[in-house]
């Protein structure tokens, strides 16, 4: 299992990438409920005007660092720098914020309650109708502006509650799980304007569970168990540091060349294809080669490390991952 | 600032702005009178003259005993409603306004004493034909032994029967002792104890009934307001944190601004419905209520409405603060609703202390617990009314009032913010205390 080895030596505390150029820098943030920590000593730097993706399992504490860093709540040690300036509430009009357990006012009509929540930002009444309608309009909602939240399906009261956080346009998006529960069409529009979000100076952070999303999305990435931080930077250069040991194949024919423990050191079968992990020190050359001679090979690709493969190495490696352990 | 009036907006126009408030605020009234002049009405109705025999030895004493019987129920009318109560002394005029007693009672005479007679009238009472007979033959005056009898009391209670009864005797032995009826007149006159109080040396003929009034008002109307508005404060604080909307709100405002949004808010909805009740009432109800004379008696200075708009204020943020505050550690309305006695235990108490309060408004236990804020609402009021205290007394107990109001919500508003927060069970003490500790910023 342990076989996906890091190439380049990490230091032993992940090091914010961009130190105190960072739109929100945290440094050895520390939050205990009671006997349970629920983050421990955690560092991370989001670059300004990227996307940057806070992951780890249910649990790892990414909820109670989001709401650090927004100030819901408060670290019981360590700093939040936010904009170069320790976190004040006076920031909060900047922040949009959309938290993981959705919640409206179920009896207000939904523009009022947009023009609500953008007002408690500092726009003006006008400002805040104008706006709510534009992004009403382009998340397909113009039809439900004047019916109450309840009246609305859990995937349209997750819209409304998104264009609420970001109607005050925000210089800092902060998103719990803002997938979860959308529709695929909602999720790609959804994607759509994180990314434009991002093209246009803002920076978005966001939570999930889910690696793969933050693959597709993420420049940067902390990955966080336990409360720690596991891995923590550029997603490029994270997976750059794991190498790229695995290979997928497709074939038909003698399978033999699989058995091969000097290149192969395990694999897995999904049917159409087979995912090989390399030996260490194995040549991908050799085994197409190996392959060829017995089976046809109709693909054959060297992989980057999937950031699973990456979280599920990096935390079952608690020497290398909890060096202050 | 500017995020608490937003709170407040909001809170007050979605409460206003709904059907249930338009119907609770209009019909209200309309089911008030109802109940009020209903029974009232209801008991007119099944009040038909009470048909009554006296039987007597001799026609001539039989006149005698249903005029003094006619007049001595008209007299002992009078004695119990003084007697009885809260009801400043009805004047003279109050007399004529009264109903004739001629028409109460229908007074036959019987001069036919004979044990043939009484059976015939118990048969006649039987059959609903007469309402009852007194039995009066000269025997039964000498042994002492008068019999009423009848199908029921009602309307007639054994009191009054009695009461008159002792005065047509009274009458009856004074003139058979040579003494003129004008002259039996004056000795029997009863004597009336007219109240005078007085007030920094004015003299004020208000008796204590008419100021317990002007206390039980505004204790009612507290005690309306907060049933019907701290409910809806905890419930609203209770919607907020299970729909879990107060985490977007604390992302824009303090839970200060809005747990005070808050408060303010509801308690404006409350203020507003009490308004439009109290200028319905008097638009409808005090021309009505002037007519009465026992209400004619009642008057109000200007500085105790003063001090009945502020405690009644201050009471009310108080107590609605104290629903947040329930509500805020709680996570359902069940949980809220065995709770409440928290608020409703202090209220009672007040009105226990009431009578006291208005009777002995300087006694030491009194005047002390007026200075407590759970209290001072409704005994520093009801002190005020009765006898204007001394200033640094009322100052004192508003500056605690006020003082506790702002602690409440002070903490409240930390006990939210950490509380909804958290899911699940409800805290117990020492760990709210340790929100509150915990929740400095």
């Amino acid at each position: 299992m342990a076989t996906l080895q890091p190439l380049i030596a990490r230091s032993s505390n992940p090091a914010p990438t961009s130190g105190a150029a960072g739109t929100v820098v945290l440094s050895n943030v520390r939050k205990c409920y009671g006997d349970f920590v629920a983050v421990d000593n955690l560092s991370l730097s989001i670059p300004p005007g990227s996307i940057y993706g806070l992951l780890g399992p249910n649990g790892a504490g990414k909820t109670s660092t989001l709401r650090m860093i927004i100030g819901i709540i408060l670290p019981d040690s360590g700093q939040v720098t936010v904009f170069g300036e320790p976190l004040r509430r006076a920031h909060m009009a900047q922040f949009g914020y959309l938290p993981e357990e959705r919640g409206l006012y179920k009896k207000m009509k939904v523009l009022e309650h947009l023009v609500l929540l953008a007002q408690l930002k500092g726009l003006s009444s006008a400002e805040a109708q104008k706006r709510a309608q534009s992004w009403c309009e382009r998340f397909e909602l113009t039809a439900w502006t004047g019916k109450k939240v309840e009246e609305l399906s859990k995937g349209m009261q997750q819209k409304v509650q998104f264009i609420g956080a970001i109607l005050h346009d925000p210089k800092l998006i902060i998103m719990d799980e803002p997938f979860s529960g959308l529709d695929p069409a909602s999720a790609v529009s959804l994607k759509d304007v994180l990314l434009e979000l991002a093209k246009n100076g803002k920076t978005v952070l966001f939570s999930t569970h889910r690696m793969d999303q933050a693959e597709k999305l993420c420049q940067s990435i902390c990955l966080i168990n336990h409360g720690r931080a596991v891995l923590e930077g550029d997603l490029n250069q994270i997976k750059a540091g794991y190498g790229y040991n695995n290979v997928q194949i497709k074939y038909d024919g003698d399978a033999r060349f699989l058995k091969e423990t000097r290149l192969v050191e395990s694999f897995n079968d999904y049917g159409n294809y087979v995912e090989a992990r390399l030996a260490p020190g194995a040549d991908t050359q050799e085994l197409l080669r190996l392959a060829s001679a017995g089976a046809r090979v109709s693909k054959f690709e060297v992989m980057e490390p999937s950031l699973e493969e990456i979280f599920i190495a990096a935390v079952s490696q608690p020497a290398a991952s909890q060096p202050n352990a | 600032m500017r995020n608490m009036w937003l709170i407040i907006r909001r809170e007050y126009l979605e409460r206003v702005r709904t059907r249930s408030f338009l119907i609770l605020t209009l019909l209200l009234p309309g089911i008030m009178t109802v109940i009020m002049i209903l029974p009232a009405k209801l008991a007119s109705m099944g009040d038909k003259a009470q048909h009554i025999v006296v039987v007597t030895s001799s026609p001539q004493f039989g006149e005698t005993v249903r005029q003094r019987f006619l007049a001595a129920l008209t007299a002992t009318e009078e004695d119990d409603e003084d007697t009885s109560d809260a009801k400043p002394d009805a004047d003279t005029s109050a007399n004529a306004a009264k109903k004739k007693p001629e028409q109460d009672y229908v007074i036959d005479v019987d001069s036919n004493a004979t044990e043939a007679e009484r059976a015939a009238l118990r048969d006649k009472v039987t059959s609903q034909a007469i309402d009852g007979f007194l039995w009066l033959s000269d025997d039964a005056i000498a042994s002492g032994k008068v019999t009423w009898t009848s199908r029921s009391m009602a309307g007639f209670g054994q009191r009054t029967l009695s009461q008159a009864l002792n005065r047509v005797i009274e009458y009856e032995r004074l003139s058979k002792n040579g003494v003129s009826a004008d002259q039996a007149d004056g000795m029997l006159k009863p004597v009336k104890v007219e109240a005078v109080r007085l007030e920094r040396g004015r003299e004020s003929k208000g008796s204590g009934g008419g100021k317990l009034l002007e206390v039980v008002i505004m204790v009612m109307l507290l005690y309306m307001a907060v049933l019907l508005y701290g409910i809806s404060v905890m419930r609203s604080v209770l919607e907020e944190k299970n729909s879990r909307i107060l985490e977007v709100l604390l992302s824009s405002a303090s839970s200060t601004e809005l747990m005070a949004g808050k408060l303010l808010g509801v308690g404006a909805v409350g203020l507003t419905q009490i308004l439009v009740w109290v200028v319905m009432a008097g638009a409808f109800a005090l021309p009505a209520m002037a007519m009465q004379p026992s209400f004619s008696g009642l008057q109000i200075s200007p500085g105790v409405l003063v001090a009945f708009a502020v405690f009644f204020l201050l009471g009310y943020l108080l107590y609605s603060t104290m629903y947040a505050a329930i509500g805020a550690i709680t996570t359902t309305e069940q949980e809220g609703q065995q709770l409440q006695f928290i608020v409703v235990i202090p209220l009672v108490l007040s009105v226990f202390m009431l009578s006291a309060a208005v009777r002995t408004p300087d006694a030491p236990a009194v005047v002390w617990m007026s200075m407590i804020p759970f209290f001072a609402p409704v005994l520093m009021y009801a002190r005020i009314v009765v006898q204007t205290p001394p200033a640094w007394q009322i100052a004192l107990s508003l500056f605690v009032l006020i003082g506790t109001i702002a602690g409440i919500m002070v903490l409240c508003a930390r006990i939210y913010r950490i509380g909804v927060l958290i899911y699940g069970k409800r805290p117990n003490l020492p760990e709210i205390l340790k929100w509150i500790k915990y929740a400095k910023a």
